[in-house]
């Protein structure tokens, strides 16, 4: 089956005075239909902005995509024009940011601006779009959703309003749903539910959706798939059961590690990376993460490891040693 | 003890409460100040009484003439020496000042909307557009148009300098092409050339039909204007020529720049009233500017990207509203402002043509009878110019407060 989204050596650059910002270094992964991909990984390190760079979306300047492909049922979008891109945009992916308190507009109601992405891709009449907002909030599960059209942004929860978010983003039935940490500004009975809101719409509507997060225990109930990222590139990836229970990147141990777990004994230390990610205006030559890892040896400074498919085409690791790593299983 | 009865309580859902409108909160705030209500007062009563006069009370002044009444103090009863009454006195033409100081109130508010209008229309628009593109990717249609108006900013200095108003036109084509073929050959260096030799060739050989300096200094002009078209062509480029022209237009001292182009449009209110409103465009784009800046990069103006709406809707129906409020206020300062100037050039003589009623003319004309005691010929055109003045300003303080809190100083 052809995937619905192929990713190919992606590379965007921020172009600052303090030098190039090496935000996405080489991102290759491919996508199929109906697939939540998790994409993972601490704060900086070009989860954001590999999903924005897809959109073509990054501030420019000082920003630009050097380098790479992004094919969408069968269109290279880095090849469209700024004013095809307006059109696959929302129509074909649709995106969710991460704070739902500055993502509506505060200055127009949440019915005007859910109706505004509707008729911007459909051709229907007010009242029509009104409509089907009306049926929108209902299905994202907002209480008297046809009432609440004319509310201004102010008058929602930060839950209703992630979910006013996710009912713009579901407006014209995108083919793929790009979530950035939709849930890390709301608490964990709303993630809970947004979480379940998402899985449910997603087998209903049965769009592919790329969740973004740092919190691998969000992914963990919801992803088929999971990138983990670190310094811009892709470290590890795989279907969910392999990155979770046959960890073979140092890093990925580690952010498994920093996790905390019911079963643990009262009074376990949670595990902690040490060190800071690379500047990414200074990449080290070898692995990004060889500063920080326990099991670094002389080559992991010189050569950065290539991201290398292992048992089968469902797993993949960029490390040199994850055969010995291959040990350790993960608690 | 009495049973509690669980329907005896009626639950208030708090989202039922009566919703205020931002604006209907800011009018609320305005009218709960003393300050601003005076000034709301005054410019009310300012606005009455120029409409009023001018659509009720006919007045002609260039048959207002009566050497028999010459600067005569005010009167409020009619006397055998002066039959008519006079509140504010008259002038050395014999002329009522009350009248012309209400009838001149109507000038001054058409100074004032005019010349505010003029900054504001092109400042905003140069403001949005700046500070929009500042960091985003445009479209080819978007790329034409503003390279075509880099391109017209640019030939209009070479005009002006080699007085070859066929370089507007050339230097306009140019940043269109750029602006057109940015796609084509963007990143190569012929394309650097190719622009530069272009500009230089056409304005040279246009220039040539006056003679052959002229077309020396057009040439150089076109192949630097070529050169600069064609090196980077993003939103930044066209954010800094622009910026940097605003900067040329404020660094000049602004009543000088406003006298320098009524000199050279020509006296008369309407020239009076481009020449301000010309002068008060930077102060409108940079302000714009600035607070596009500010909300440019909120979340909700990347979730309109995200839904797909085209870079138009964004700049007006997401930003727009979003920076409305301190516009409102420059707008109600601009005004007071407009109207001290208009008043300084009238009564530098470079304003209203003089039988027209307009209070700094009248100043002009009557300051030199203060030593013969004629007070009130000064008196009252003053008190109109200030009076008016402290209503705007007192009025966009209050706004000031009443629509963005935290801005107060």
């Amino acid at each position: 089956m052809k995937p619905l989204l192929d990713v190919k050596n992606l590379k965007t650059r921020f172009y600052t005075q303090d030098g190039v910002v090496k935000a996405v270094n080489d991102v290759s992964y491919s996508m199929n239909s109906g697939e939540i991909l998790g994409v993972v990984g601490e704060s900086g390190c070009g989860k954001s902005v590999h999903a924005l760079s897809m959109m073509q979306l990054i501030p420019d300047p000082p920003g630009k995509i050097t380098n790479g492909e992004v094919w969408l049922d069968g269109r290279d979008l880095l090849k469209l024009t700024e004013e095809e891109m307006q059109k696959v945009r929302g129509r074909e992916i649709a995106m969710i940011f991460q704070d739902p308190m500055t993502s509506l507009n505060p200055v127009f109601t949440v019915g005007f601006q859910i109706i505004e992405a509707i008729q911007l891709h459909n051709d229907m009449t007010h009242d029509e779009a009104a409509h089907r907002a009306g049926e929108l909030l209902d299905l994202v599960g907002i209480p008297g959703a046809a009432d609440r059209l004319n509310d201004y942004p102010h008058q929602f929860s930060g839950g209703m309003r992630q979910r006013a978010m996710i009912a713009m983003g579901l407006s014209c039935e995108p083919k793929l749903l790009i979530a950035d940490e939709p849930t890390t500004a709301l608490d964990v009975t709303i993630q809970a539910q947004i979480i379940d809101l998402v899985k449910k719409l997603q087998k209903e509507l049965g769009m592919a959706i790329m969740w973004i997060t740092h919190d691998l225990g969000v992914v963990a109930e919801l992803a088929h798939n999971i990138n983990v990222m670190y310094a811009g590139s892709i470290i590890e990836t795989g279907k969910i059961r392999n990155i979770y229970k046959k960890t073979r990147h140092p890093y990925t141990i580690g952010l498994l590690g920093s996790l905390p777990r019911l079963d643990d004994s009262p009074g376990t230390e949670l595990v902690s990376i040490p060190g800071l990610p690379p500047d990414l205006l200074d990449l080290p030559e070898g692995c990004p993460f060889a500063a920080r890892c326990d099991y670094r040896v002389e080559r992991c400074l010189a050569e950065n490891p290539p991201l290398v498919e292992i048992d089968g085409p469902d797993h993949a690791v960029a490390c040199w040693r994850w055969e010995e790593i291959a040990g350790v299983e993960s608690k | 003890m009495s049973q509690i009865n669980p329907e005896d309580f009626t639950v208030t859902d708090f989202a039922v409460r009566e919703h205020r409108s931002l604006w209907g909160d800011a009018w609320r705030r305005l009218i709960s100040s003393n300050t601003a209500r005076l000034g709301m007062f005054i410019v009310v009563l300012f606005i009455f009484s120029a409409a009023f006069s001018h659509y009720f009370w006919e007045y002609e002044p260039k048959k207002d003439l009566d050497y028999s009444l010459k600067l005569k103090a005010p009167n409020l009863v009619v006397t055998e020496e002066i039959p008519s009454i006079h509140p504010f006195g008259t002038d050395k033409l014999g002329r009522d000042i009350f009248r012309r100081v209400v009838h001149g109130g109507w000038n001054s508010l058409r100074v004032g909307i005019v010349a505010v209008g003029i900054s504001l229309f092109f400042g905003g628009i140069i403001g949005l557009l700046t500070g929009f593109y500042e960091s985003t990717t445009m479209t080819t249609v978007e790329r034409i148009v503003l390279y075509g108006i880099t391109g017209f900013l640019l030939g209009m200095l070479s005009a002006w300098i080699a007085n070859q108003f066929l370089q507007l036109v050339v230097f306009t084509v140019i940043g269109i092409l750029a602006g057109y073929f940015e796609g084509l050959w963007a990143g190569k260096y012929y394309r650097v050339i190719f622009f530069g030799v272009l500009g230089a060739l056409l304005s040279f050989g246009l220039a040539l039909f006056t003679g052959l300096s002229v077309a020396l200094i057009c040439g150089s002009l076109g192949l630097l204007a070529g050169l600069l078209l064609s090196v980077t062509l993003d939103g930044r480029f066209f954010s800094n020529v622009m910026m940097r022209v605003m900067d040329m237009i404020l660094s000049f001292p602004g009543y000088l720049l406003a006298i320098a182009i009524v000199a050279f449009l020509g006296p008369g209110l309407s020239k009076g009233m481009i020449a301000i409103g010309v002068v008060g465009i930077p102060v409108y784009a940079r302000l714009t500017r600035s607070a596009v800046l500010s909300v440019v990069h909120k979340e909700y103006i990347l979730a309109a990207h995200s839904v797909g709406e085209s870079h138009g809707r964004i700049i007006f129906r997401h930003i727009t509203p979003n920076i409305l409020s301190p516009i409102i206020v420059q707008t109600t300062m601009g005004l007071a402002n407009a109207i001290l100037s208009a008043a300084a050039l009238g009564f530098l003589g470079l304003g209203a043509i003089p039988p027209e009623p307009e209070w700094g003319a009248m100043l002009g004309d009557s300051y030199r009878y203060l030593t013969s005691g004629a007070w009130w010929a000064v008196l009252f055109p003053g008190l109109a110019i200030m009076l008016s003045v402290l209503g705007f300003n007192l009025l966009g303080d209050g706004l000031r407060d009443a629509l963005d809190p935290k801005l107060r100083l």
